[in-house]
């Protein structure tokens, strides 16, 4: 057990333990319904859109825990724009998400070169690839308070969204607000993801989305019982993998999501033996 | 300002043929389950339905036919409340209220239209349609209930089906046991055999309008099958262009003279059997 208590005893481990559960179950619970919704894609094209609204936000002289707070809204719009592109037009989910994908990196890449050389020094990687062991209290504070409270919101809503993902036709005849949910779940989704970026970075964040959920769909038999699954396999994978990363010397992030992988290989031969 | 296609010849000669036809409504006096009264649909700018106007009443078994682009699946969509009408009226059980004149339609899709790689059971989708969301935990008295009406369609055995794993037949079996667990005094067919194979075909076929018959449910049944329409129909509704060109009973609509009239029988492509339905 020393394995686990010994590094609990660092307050940095304890905020990256934190941190890590609070992430990996809210993105898994909304992993559930991007995944079956066809919108594997949304978690990595939100994640770039946060890129592109913390670049706005250092343009405007925000430090990069304060970009923060532009960046929610900015990807809130992309996600929004992407749900009225998706309702509005025949395009599928992915070749919506990559247009705003490539529209606010490339806009976040704009403004970070129109910064002036005497701004203040940014750390691109970090950005980029996140770093759980470096969460600072008031960054964990606002994580867990995000992920608190869309983890409310997804679980009161949680039937209709899924009636509504089911089918949407249905889901209207029978009185679901299906326009609505859809777009509360896309800004929802938003919001995790650029707090999420805070911890995991924004090229990882988008395999906390997909990798539980998709892992939990081979081996779930109801979308519920597919949701609590993934839940676990999130929390259980975000705590295995920092305290691997801890004993290794590994990159936190890279290390958890590739104990995901390995979930994720191990239920598809599940799934082939069940048959 | 709305656009519509001008009628060409022919449609004007076969407007003309089919006013000439013998067409009987529904009788007055019958208790109406749904009025669709001078009901205009324009999407867009375009007129997609014109002033139609006709009623079901208690357990009639309607087929609701016209070829591709005629209105059919606008027209059922504002009946389901799913678009806005621009003029008229809908009634469903006397009421023009969406929020309550819902709650009393089941609908039977196509079956391509909803995503079988879902993770749910037969059970799931029924209770769903009970309730209104998706259930997280099904209740005892839920479950019996689900049961009763599989059972009632010859289903039993679907209850704990995964939905993936159900043939065509059996998927809008389960569909079907879905709209009606509602008790709905109106249930709609959008082609509900679409992609079934013939025999699954001719079994659902017969089981709807059974149903409809027993338990006095008035039916839209949608269809380009002239075959289906001949064997299920009590009445039918034939659309062209957004327009109502017929309302009357199958023997005045589908005989070799009036198919002709309606719809140059040889060459009525909307009435011959789509592929998946060969």
């Amino acid at each position: 057990m020393n394995w686990i208590f010994e590094p609990m005893s660092f307050d940095f481990m304890q905020r990256a333990l934190i941190a890590g559960l609070a992430v990996a179950a809210v993105c898994a619970v909304i992993g559930v319904f991007i995944v079956q919704r066809g919108l594997a894609f949304l978690g990595d094209g939100l994640a770039h859109a946060a890129f592109g609204g913390i670049a706005v936000g250092l343009y405007l002289g925000a430090s990069v825990e304060h970009a923060v707070w532009i960046a929610i809204p900015f990807t809130a719009a992309i996600a929004l724009g992407i749900g009225f592109v998706l309702r509005q037009t025949t395009l599928r989910g992915d070749v919506a998400t990559g247009v705003f994908f490539s529209f606010s990196f490339a806009l976040g890449v704009l403004f970070l070169g129109l910064r002036k050389a005497s701004d203040r020094q940014i750390d691109v990687e970090s950005l980029l690839f996140g770093n759980m062991l470096a969460v600072a209290p008031e960054v964990l504070h606002v994580v867990v308070a995000v992920a608190v409270i869309a983890l409310v919101i997804t679980v009161l809503l949680w039937s209709r969204i899924a009636y509504s993902i089911f089918d949407p036709e249905l889901a209207a005849i029978s009185g679901v607000p299906v326009a609505v949910l859809e777009y509360l779940l896309l800004a929802q989704t938003a919001c995790v993801v650029v707090v999420s970026v805070k911890t995991v970075g924004v090229v990882l964040v988008s395999s906390f989305v997909i990798i539980p959920a998709a892992t939990a769909r081979l081996i779930g038999s109801t979308l519920a019982r597919t949701t609590v699954v993934a839940v676990v396999i999130g929390m259980l994978g975000s705590a295995i993998g920092l305290f691997a990363s801890y004993h290794l010397n590994t990159p936190t992030a890279a290390t958890i999501i590739l104990i995901y992988c390995l979930g994720f290989g191990s239920a598809i031969v599940v799934s082939r033996l069940r048959r | 300002m709305n656009e519509s296609l001008p009628p060409s010849p022919r449609s004007l000669e076969r407007r003309s043929s089919a006013q000439r036809l013998s067409q009987t409504r529904p009788d007055p006096s019958l208790e109406h389950v749904l009025d669709v009264d001078k009901v205009s649909i324009e999407i867009r700018g375009k007129l997609i339905v014109d002033n139609v106007s006709f009623w079901i009443p208690k357990g009639e078994f309607l087929c609701l036919a016209g070829p591709n682009g005629a209105g059919k699946s606008t027209l059922l969509k504002a009946i389901m409340g799913l678009i806005p009408i621009s003029a008229g009226t809908i009634k469903i059980a006397g009421t023009d209220d969406v929020a309550s004149g819902h709650h009393k339609i089941g609908y039977v899709p196509q079956r391509k239209a909803f995503d079988r790689d879902f993770p749910a059971r037969a059970v799931d989708l029924i209770v769903a349609a009970l309730r209104r969301k998706w259930p997280i935990r099904i209740t005892a008295e839920e479950r019996d209930k689900a049961r009763a009406v599989l059972a009632k369609i010859g289903g039993e055995r679907l209850l704990d089906k995964p939905l993936a794993g159900l043939s065509g037949g059996e998927t809008q079996r389960v569909f079907l046991a879905r709209a009606l667990i509602t008790e709905p005094s109106l249930i709609i067919l959008d082609e509900p055999t679409a992609g079934v194979d013939a025999r699954g075909r001719a079994e659902l076929l017969e089981l709807m309008v059974s149903i409809s018959r027993s338990d006095e449910l008035a039916a839209i049944l949608v269809t380009h099958n002239l075959g289906v329409v001949a064997k299920t129909a009590e009445r039918i509704v034939y659309l062209e262009a957004g327009k109502l060109l017929c309302w009357g009973l199958p023997q005045e609509l589908l005989g070799q003279e009036s198919l002709t009239a309606l719809a140059g029988f040889q060459g009525a492509d909307h009435f011959a059997a789509t592929p998946d339905e060969e």
